[in-house]
C-alpha cells in the first residue's frame, strides 16, 4: 500500500518545495528529529542532482504501509543525459561540477535502501527508502 | 450436568489443591521449582486453582482480570508456559479421577462428561496461553526497551564534562541509537568535553571503531570535544592493523587519565588540599 | 531574502533564522565577504542553532566561504549545530575538518577571542 506525492523540479525553488514535502510526509509517519534530518537532506541531494545535470524531472514521495511497516519512500526521476558509471558516482567524492561528491553515496547513507537505474540517454531513476524504527 | 462438576470442585476444593500440588510438583521440572521456593509455589498454585474455580464461579470481568494478574506472575517467576498448560490439564485428570472414585461418573454419562470437560477445558487452555504469550512479548519489548536505556547512559561528572560509558555489543542500530543519545546529550548538558569509555565493549572491529570515530566527529561538529577511553591492548592492536587512523581522536587507556585530560582541556585540575595527610 | 550580518567590536556575528536555499546561500557567501573587507574584522561567528538540516551544497558554501575568510586572514566560528544535523553531515560524508565549532553563541564568542588572542 503507498500514498504518492510529487513535485515536479524545473528550478531551484522546486528543491526547497521537495524537501519541505519530505518533511511533512516524514513528520506525519511519526519519524524523529534526525530521521526528518536524514530524509530532507537527502531529498535536497537528489533534486539538486535533477536540477544541475538533468534539468528538469520529479521527485515523488511515498508513504508506505508494508505488512505493517511503515516508511517513506523517495522516488527521483528524470529524462536526463544519464549516467554511464554508476560504481563511480556512487564513489566519494566524485563530481563532475566542483561539488563535494558527497551526494549519492552519502544519500545512500541516510537511507536504508537505495536503488538506482541509468543509462546514458535513458534517464534516471533513483529510489531510496527509509523505515520507521 | 455442569451443575455436576462444578459442584464437585467445590465441595472438594482442598483434597484437589493438595492433590494438584503433589502431582504437580513431582512432575514439575528443576526450572520451575529452582527459581521459586516452597512457599511461593504453594501459593502460586493455589492462586492458579482459585483461577480456575472462578472461572466456573465468578464473573466474566473478575476471571479475566485475574487471568491476567496470573499470567503476569508466572512470566515473572520465569515458569514455562508448559508447565502451566500441563497444570491445567494436570487439574482435569484429577477431578475427572475423583468423580469416578465417588461414582459421580458413570458408565452411562462417561461420554458427556468427558464432553463437558472439553467444553470447560478448552476455552480456558486457550485463554491462558494467548495471555501468557501477550504478557510475555510485553515483558520482552520492556526489557528491551529498558536495556537500550541502560546500555548507553549519559553522566554529567563535572562541570563542562560529560562521561558515556558503553557496554556490551554494538551493532549499526545500537551505534545509531548511542551517536543521537550522546550529542542530545552534550546539548542539553552544555557539555564543553565528552568522554566515551569503550571499557566494557568486548570486541572493536572496523564497524564499532568507524562508528566511534563518526561520533567523535559529530561531537566535534556541535561544539564538543571527545576523548575515547579504554583502550585495551588487544583493541589498540586491532585498531592499528585494521589500517584505521585514529589519529583525528583523542585517546586515553583508562577512564581515570581521560577525566584528567578533559579538566586540563577546561582549564581545571584536581589537587590535594593542603594541611591534609 | 538576506541574512543579516552584525558587527559587534572586531567581530562579525551572523545568526541564520530560516532554511537556506540556493541563492540565499551565495548571496551570504558574497555579503559576508564583503563586509569582512569593509570593516577590517578579524572574527566571524555563525549561528546555526535555527538551521535544521544541511546538505552537501550548503555545506559546500559554508566550507568556502570559511576558507575564503581564512585566507582574507579571518577566524570563522560556527555554532549551534543541531545534533540532527551534525549526525546528517557526518553520514553524508562531510566532516567540516579544521572548521571551528562551539555549543552556541555565548561560547562561540568566547572561544574566538581566545584564538585571535593567542
Ligand atoms: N540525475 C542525474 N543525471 C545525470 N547525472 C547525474 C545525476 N545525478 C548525479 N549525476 C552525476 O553523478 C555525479 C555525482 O553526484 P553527487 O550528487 O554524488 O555529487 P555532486 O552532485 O557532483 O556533488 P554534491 O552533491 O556533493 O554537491 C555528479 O557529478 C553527476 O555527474
Ligand atoms: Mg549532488
Amino acid at each position: 500500500m503507498s500514498i504518492q506525492s510529487c513535485v515536479t523540479i524545473i528550478n531551484e525553488w522546486d528543491i526547497v518545495a521537495a524537501r519541505q514535502l519530505g518533511r511533512n510526509v516524514a513528520k506525519e509517519l511519526g519519524f524523529g528529529i534526525v530521521d526528518q534530518a536524514r530524509i530532507t537532506t537527502a531529498i535536497s541531494e537528489l533534486a539538486r542532482n535533477i536540477f544541475l545535470y538533468a534539468g528538469k524531472g520529479q521527485i515523488c514521495i511515498d508513504k508506505l504501509n508494508e505488512g505493517g511497516k511503515v516508511g517513506l519512500a523517495i522516488n527521483a526521476t528524470d529524462n536526463g543525459p544519464g549516467i554511464s558509471d554508476i560504481r563511480q558516482v556512487m564513489e566519494d567524492g566524485f563530481s563532475t561540477s566542483g561539488g563535494l561528491g558527497a551526494g549519492l553515496p552519502g544519500v545512500k547513507r541516510l537511507m536504508d535502501q537505495f536503488d538506482i537505474e541509468s543509462s546514458p540517454g535513458d534517464g534516471t531513476k533513483i529510489k531510496a527508502t527509509k523505515w520507521l524504527r | 450436568m455442569n451443575k455436576l462438576i462444578y459442584g464437585f470442585i467445590e465441595e472438594n476444593k482442598l483434597d484437589i489443591l493438595n492433590e494438584w500440588i503433589e502431582t504437580t510438583k513431582d512432575n514439575a521440572d528443576d526450572r520451575v521449582l529452582r527459581v521459586v521456593s516452597d512457599q511461593v509455589f504453594t501459593s502460586t498454585s493455589r492462586e492458579f486453582v482459585d483461577l480456575i474455580i472462578s472461572n466456573i464461579k465468578g464473573t466474566k470481568e473478575d476471571y479475566t482480570s485475574r487471568l491476567t494478574d496470573f499470567a503476569e506472575k508466572v512470566v515473572r517467576l520465569g515458569w514455562p508456559l508448559t508447565f502451566v498448560t500441563k497444570g491445567l490439564h494436570t487439574f482435569g485428570e484429577i477431578v475427572f479421577e475423583k468423580m469416578e472414585k465417588s461414582e459421580l461418573v458413570t458408565k452411562d454419562n462417561q461420554m458427556e462428561v468427558i464432553r463437558e470437560f472439553g467444553a470447560w477445558m478448552t476455552p480456558m487452555n486457550n485463554e491462558i496461553v494467548s495471555v501468557y504469550s501477550t504478557t510475555w512479548e510485553k515483558t520482552v519489548s520492556l526489557q528491551k526497551i529498558a536495556l537500550q536505556e541502560l546500555s548507553a547512559p549519559l553522566i554529567p561528572v563535572f562541570e563542562k564534562i560529560t562521561v558515556m560509558p558503553l557496554v556490551g555489543t554494538i551493532d549499526t542500530e545500537r551505534a545509531k541509537q548511542i551517536m543521537e543519545n550522546l550529542l542530545k546529550g552534550v546539548v542539553k548538558h552544555r557539555s564543553e568535553v565528552v568522554l566515551i569509555d569503550i571499557t566494557g565493549v568486548p570486541v572493536v572491529d572496523t564497524m564499532v571503531a568507524h562508528h566511534i570515530i563518526q561520533a567523535a566527529d559529530a561531537v566535534r561538529l556541535i561544539g564538543a570535544k571527545c576523548i575515547i577511553c579504554g583502550i585495551r591492548p588487544e583493541i589498540a592492536q586491532t585498531i592499528v592493523s585494521l589500517g584505521i587512523d585514529l589519529n583525528q581522536l583523542t585517546t586515553q587507556n583508562s577512564l581515570q587519565k581521560g577525566i584528567e585530560t578533559a579538566l586540563e582541556l577546561t582549564d581545571r585540575k584536581i589537587i590535594v588540599m593542603e594541611g591534609a595527610k | 531574502m538576506r541574512i543579516p550580518i552584525l558587527k559587534l567590536y572586531n567581530c562579525l556575528l551572523v545568526s541564520i533564522q530560516w532554511e537556506l536555499d540556493d541563492q540565499t546561500a551565495l548571496q551570504f557567501q558574497e555579503d559576508l565577504l564583503h563586509k569582512i573587507h569593509e570593516t577590517g574584522a578579524n572574527g566571524v561567528v555563525i549561528d546555526l542553532t535555527s538551521i535544521d538540516f544541511i546538505d552537501s551544497f550548503i555545506a559546500k558554501v559554508l566550507g568556502d566561504v570559511i576558507n575564503m575568510s581564512n585566507l582574507m586572514g579571518v577566524k570563522v566560528v560556527i555554532t549551534g549545530i543541531q545534533p540532527a544535523v551534525a549526525i546528517t553531515l557526518i553520514e553524508l560524508g562531510i566532516g567540516l575538518d579544521n572548521v571551528l565549532t562551539a555549543l552556541d553563541l555565548e561560547k562561540g564568542l568566547e572561544k574566538l577571542q581566545q584564538e585571535l588572542g593567542e
